[in-house]
């Protein structure tokens, strides 16, 4: 299973890619909201989509948008300091997306990931 | 009738005008014998005169009234030719004239039988010039008396419609001026008068009360010093007046001097009160002298210190608005850079532990991710505070939160010694509310009383009773009580190393929100939190509307 991780705080982004491969899953990183847009569109496209909300011209939304025209069932899990905002998004696409507030609980994070992971591959 | 001694009598008056002399009442004494057997025929002749006329026929009621009308006519020449003509007489022929005046007979009417009567009578004396002169002169002796009467009723019923024209002025005057002063004194707005040199003439009811002096204490007295104005006041009232005062020499040079400058601009000035309190005023002044009226400058007040303490509380409540709002949105940036250590920490940790670092760099490590967490459960706390979400409303029971909360704290009371109880009715407690939230409130109270009971251990009661309309939440602990005058629902209060000082605060938003009040009784060994909510809820018609 591969993991998208878009978090335009480079540092943190990066962070948590190698904390997720520390933990054994396959992660790759887009610094910017157009970079993940633009991996996005290229194939194979990622099982899971780790998304922050808040970014730069184009914000986790569009990301979050992108990903679900591309592949309807991919778990998204939106990570971000405006848990409000998330729950607009949450409420009108389907399957809703996590929501994880920052500063975020990695285990739990770990353990979504490890149940999608775990789930019969639809 | 008393005469004084060389005072003359009307009557005598009249006769010295008219010449009427002793000399000429003996010549009619010495006529009345040939005049007598004439007077039936005179007085016959007289009426059927008068009956020809149409306009007689509306003073006389009837042939048996004109029957004694003839008879009193024959008595009357009986008189004119009595030979006494003395005080009696004059009344006499008084009170006929009156009595023709109280029957309506018109002047006129009174003048042409007078007429009559000395040409029925001339022809009487026929070549006897002396006679004929005494008849005439005493004929006009009683015009002259009867016309009088004529005169009298005139003036008094003019007089009876000048008074009455009084009365009604006068009542008009007095509902005028009660309008008027019930209007000035009613009203919610000092108002005061000033003569030409700036002295008090009238002071209004508002006027007594916003000041705290009488009229009485103030009438007569210069405006600007009586009333306690400070320097700055004094100086811009001063000018004013002294404009007012040029106004009004213009006036008396040029009555059409242009009224523009009769009214100032509002002064807004302090009057200190004589209970010590300052209130701010703000006047207009208006130059509006009036002929015959010393009050000449009206000095309107309105008392807008309370409006200015409203604005001053708007503006800093949407001060603290601008405030909550920018450090909501910093809390929420915070979040930011806490995520980035965060996840750095935890690297750290796993690295360490991998490397078997020492314990000490751990401990730090761990050390580190704590303050971390508390950072970021202080934001949780303080966004929760800033902006709540809205209330989700239903019933509930009681007893259930306070069971909840007994399972919650199990493990901290345990650790503490400390024993919860809950006194609560068997039947449930209903009231409409926000479950999540009350259970907050309560385990919030709950942990603070168990807290306070940390190093000695004790009992702490969870209880509630109903109450007309409300639900009393009593939490009760055993511990040392809290020092009067703390401010412990002040945000950020803590007295606990590791507290955020927000949990009270919270607290008392929940319970307020829900339209109920939260207040504590607290002494050495007894604390007791009592949190009255209202069963119907926030919204319910009996519900406070306003705070506490």
């Amino acid at each position: 299973m591969s993991i998208l991780v878009v978090e335009d705080d480079a540092r943190s982004g990066q962070m948590l890619a190698d904390l997720l491969r520390g933990d054994g899953f396959t992660v790759e990183v887009c610094a910017s909201g157009s970079s993940g847009v633009e991996r996005l569109t290229r194939s194979p496209a990622p099982d899971v989509l780790v998304t922050d909300l808040r970014m730069p011209q184009v914000d986790g939304i569009a990301v979050a948008r992108l990903a679900r025209d591309r592949s309807p069932t991919m778990p998204i899990l939106l990570i971000t300091a405006y848990p409000e905002l998330a729950q607009r998004l949450a409420d009108c696409a389907a399957p809703s997306p996590t929501i994880f507030t920052k500063p975020i609980n990695y285990p739990a994070l770990v353990e979504a990931l490890s149940a999608i992971q775990a789930r019969p591959r639809a | 009738m008393i005469v004084e001694p060389g005072q003359e009598t009307r009557f005598a008056e009249l006769k010295r005008y008219v010449g009427f002399t002793a000399a000429d009442a003996g010549l009619l004494r010495g006529f009345r014998g040939a005049a007598e057997p004439h007077f039936e025929r005179i007085a016959q002749e007289f009426y059927d005169r008068i009956r020809r006329h149409e306009e007689a026929h509306a003073v006389f009621t009837g042939e048996a009234q004109i029957a004694r009308l003839q008879r009193s006519l024959v008595r009357w020449l009986e008189r004119v030719f009595s030979g006494t003509y003395d005080e009696a007489y004059f009344a006499e022929t008084t009170a006929i004239g009156r009595m023709h005046v109280k029957v309506g007979l018109p002047q006129r009417y009174m003048f042409t039988a007078m007429a009559l009567i000395r040409s029925s009578l001339m022809q009487l004396a026929g070549a006897d010039g002396a006679v004929c002169g005494a008849i005439c002169r005493l004929l006009d002796l009683e015009l002259a008396i009867m016309l009088e009467s004529y005169s009298d009723d005139w003036i008094s019923r003019i007089q009876h419609v000048e008074r009455l024209e009084k009365e009604a002025l006068g009542r008009s005057l007095a509902v005028t001026q009660h309008r008027y002063v019930n209007a000035v004194e009613l009203a919610h707005v000092l108002i005061v008068g000033l003569d030409g040199d700036g002295v008090i003439k009238l002071f209004n009811r508002e006027a007594e009360r916003v000041t705290g002096f009488a009229r009485d204490q103030v009438l007569g007295a210069a405006f600007i010093t009586a009333l306690g104005f400070d320097d700055g006041d004094a100086a811009r009232l001063r000018g004013v007046l002294a404009r007012f005062a040029a106004l009004a020499r213009e006036q008396l040079v040029d009555p059409q001097a242009s009224t523009n400058e009769a009214c100032s601009a509002p002064l807004e000035t302090a009057i200190a009160a004589r209970s010590g309190r300052t209130r701010i005023i703000r006047w207009h002044l208006t130059h509006a002298p009036c002929e015959g009226d010393e009050v000449s400058v009206f000095a309107l007040g309105l008392d807008t210190t309370d409006e200015r303490a409203l604005l001053a509380r708007t503006q800093q409540q949407e001060r603290l608005a601008a405030i909550g709002t920018l450090a909501a949105g910093l809390a929420h940036e915070i979040r930011n850079p806490l995520n980035g250590a965060q996840l750095h920490i935890t690297y750290l940790d796993r690295a360490l532990r991998k490397d078997h670092a020492q314990r000490e760099l751990l401990a730090a490590v761990g050390v580190v991710g704590d303050e971390l967490k508390r950072l970021g459960g202080l934001v949780v706390e303080f966004l929760d505070f800033a902006r709540p979400r809205p209330l989700q409303l239903r019933p509930l029971a009681v007893q259930s939160l306070f069971e909840r909360t007994v399972q919650l704290v199990a493990a901290a009371a345990a650790t503490h010694g400390v024993t919860v109880t809950v006194d609560a009715p068997t039947a449930a407690l209903e009231i409409l509310a926000d479950a999540a939230k009350l259970q907050q409130v309560v385990l919030n109270l709950a942990q603070n009383a168990i807290e306070a009971l940390a190093g000695s251990g004790g009992a702490v009661v969870l209880r509630a009773r109903r109450q007309p309309r409300m639900v009393a939440i009593e939490v009760e602990d055993g511990g040392p009580g809290i020092p009067a005058g703390t401010p412990i629902f002040d945000a950020f209060y803590s007295t606990k190393p590791q507290g955020t000082g927000l949990g009270l605060s919270i607290t008392h938003r929940i319970v307020t929100d829900h339209g109920g009040s939260i207040d504590v009784d607290s002494r050495p060994g007894s604390t007791v939190f009592r949190v009255m909510l209202p069963v119907e809820g926030p919204q319910g018609p009996r519900a406070p509307l306003y705070e506490g």
